[in-house]
């Protein structure tokens, strides 16, 4: 007197091998990209932080042969010329953004929109040659104003797509608000759409920081490095890759590798403080703009 | 005072001559039913579809006008068309002329944003800023405007706007949080009372309840009749009752072979309701069609 339901029919046993075996492709392919990142950070943390102390911090490198030194140069010049970057890079990039989205019926817009994909795809390093010949060329000095500028470069058309992005997903209903209280254009940009969008906008300058930042190639026809701590942006400047580029080519001596390694833990610890910093201000800006 | 022709039906019959004595005077009898905005032969286009054809009608002042219609029928074209939201659709033009007090709206001489000061608009979903405070929501705009130039002037063209939309009561201890944070029927009022603080003469309202329940349904046809002794308003909507309940005058739309919208009937709101004259609009209030 068993009740006869499909319900009680048993599934296939194929299917449940099928299930299985694709469940656990996608496990493994997850592993595969994950382990890259893991050694990352297990070699950047064992090497790193045996050969990183405070002192790294505040001194200057001595010869490279001998032990011991810091990168307080190029620490400084990091923070300098990605800041003088972001002060370039962030007015264009939403300028760039508002021309194509506010625009977007004008000619120029899709001339623009494609000029920023084809700048995001150019190779660093062309970035480099490009600003070497530009600026450097023309002011005949290395200077950490050139680096800044390639960066600036760098970072232009991730901060102009992200913001972008953003821009286009306002609410039409939030643009009609505007229009129906007669508002003009600009002064619903500027303090009704660009707040309703900050976060997206920080998120988008705090991946073009990281992206910049970590960026060697257009420092070294631009920037070129120093030795000394240096604060004038017409003068070279060194920078954290710039420093592990250099020690790292002269792996051979072993204090050269030490500071490499923890050169390289620095920078990757600015990198995510920089992202700590960029999520905790752009959650500021959601919730005060979210709902509750 | 000379002796006036009966008042009925003067909503056709206006003069420019009636100007003076109806404007900014508190009237003690029966509103005036000069007319605040006059539609003539509007049709209204979205690229080569023809939505709305050869509309007209009169928006008087100190009333309630109900577009009443199926979907489709080209309501809220109409409603758009009224203070130039509508070209603000891609693709969207109209034909023949609104007038605003004998003024045409789409003369090119007329900046879009100066119409939509005077005549505002209330959306169907509320729309406040949400990065904005109450507060904030309603002095922006006119401050924007050069309406409140002062802190004291803004403070005070908050409050008063908030009263006028019946909000002020529920949100005065919390003036500085977000707008979002309010619920469907106070965000609508909230919208309301921003539209008011940049001082309207018209008010059309678009399916404004559509969003909300019942409770807050109320409080809003409450607070349009509150605001239609100052205010000519114009609202759209589905809801029949709702038409019935706060409207002077009605419209009720259809739609052609051709599927544009179209005037079928208008009149008084009672004589509507309870003796329409068109087959049509009577199938449609007793619920035969639509």
């Amino acid at each position: 007197m068993s009740v006869d339901s499909r319900l009680l029919r048993p599934t296939a046993p194929g299917r449940r091998a099928v299930d299985r075996t694709i469940f656990g492709l996608c496990i493994l392919a997850g592993i595969l990209a994950l382990a890259p990142l893991g050694a990352v950070i297990y070699f950047l943390i064992v090497d790193g932080l045996s050969a990183w102390s405070p002192a790294f911090l505040v001194e200057l490198p001595g010869p490279i042969t001998t032990p011991g030194g810091g990168a307080l140069h190029a620490i400084i010049g990091t923070l300098m010329m990605t800041g003088l970057s972001l002060v370039i890079a962030t007015p264009m990039g939403l300028a760039v953004a508002i021309l194509i989205v506010e625009e977007r019926t004008s000619r120029i817009a899709p001339l623009v929109r494609t000029a920023v994909d084809l700048l995001a795809g150019v190779p660093s390093i062309v970035v480099g040659i490009f600003v070497y010949t530009l600026v450097v060329l023309s002011t005949r000095h290395f200077s950490g104003f050139a680096g800044s500028v390639a960066l600036a470069i760098i970072m232009l058309p991730i901060i102009a797509r992200t913001s972008e992005e953003m821009l286009k997903i306002i609410p039409r209903s939030l643009r009609e608000g505007t229009m129906a209280l007669g508002m003009a254009r600009w002064r619903a940009l500027t303090f009704v759409f660009i707040p309703t969008i900050a976060s997206g906008i920080l998120t988008g300058i705090a991946l073009a920081v990281s992206r910049a930042i970590g960026e060697t190639a257009p420092l070294l026809f631009t920037a070129l490095g120093s030795n000394f701590v240096q604060t004038d942006f017409s003068e070279p400047m060194n920078a954290l890759p710039l420093y592990i580029f250099q020690n790292a080519i002269n792996i051979g001596f072993p204090a050269a590798k030490q500071r490499a390694w923890a050169a390289a833990l620095t920078l990757v610890v600015i990198v995510l403080l920089f992202n700590l910093i960029g999520r905790w201000l752009a959650s500021r800006a959601t919730v005060r703009g979210a709902r509750s | 005072m000379t002796a006036q022709p009966a008042a009925i039906g003067v909503r056709i019959a206006t003069q420019p001559t009636d100007v003076a004595e109806t404007e900014g005077v508190a009237v003690t009898t029966a509103p005036s039913k000069k007319a605040a905005i006059e539609v003539r032969n509007l049709s209204a286009y979205y690229g080569a579809k023809r939505a709305v054809a050869n509309v007209s009608l009169d928006a008087p002042q100190r009333s309630i006008t109900a577009i009443i219609g199926p979907s489709g029928s080209g309501k809220t074209t109409v409603l758009r068309a009224l203070n130039r939201m509508l070209e603000v659709v891609p693709g969207a033009r109209i034909e023949g002329s609104v007038r605003f007090h004998d003024v045409d709206i789409y003369d090119p001489q007329i900046d879009p944003a100066a119409v939509r000061r005077t005549i505002g608009m209330v959306f169907q979903q509320p729309n406040p800023f949400p990065t904005m405070s109450i507060f904030e929501n309603v002095a922006a705009a006119a401050r924007f405007n050069g309406i409140a130039r002062t802190k004291a002037e803004a403070a005070e063209l908050v409050e008063r706007s908030l009263r006028s939309a019946a909000l002020w009561d529920e949100v005065k201890d919390s003036l500085g949080k977000s707008g979002a944070s309010l619920s469907g029927g106070q965000q609508q009022r909230l919208c309301i009372a921003r539209a008011l603080a940049v001082s309207p003469e018209v008010i059309l309202m678009d399916e404004p309840c559509s969003a909300l329940d019942p409770i807050a349904t109320l409080q809003i046809e409450e607070l349009a009749r509150e605001l239609r002794q100052r205010y000519a308003i114009v609202i759209v909507t589905h809801n029949m009752q709702q038409a019935a309940r706060v409207s002077d005058e009605t419209i009720f739309m259809s739609m052609n072979e051709d599927r544009a919208g179209y005037v079928v009937e208008t009149g008084a709101t009672a004589q509507i309701f309870t003796n329409p004259v068109n087959k049509i609009t009577e199938d449609y209030i007793t619920g035969r069609f639509g």
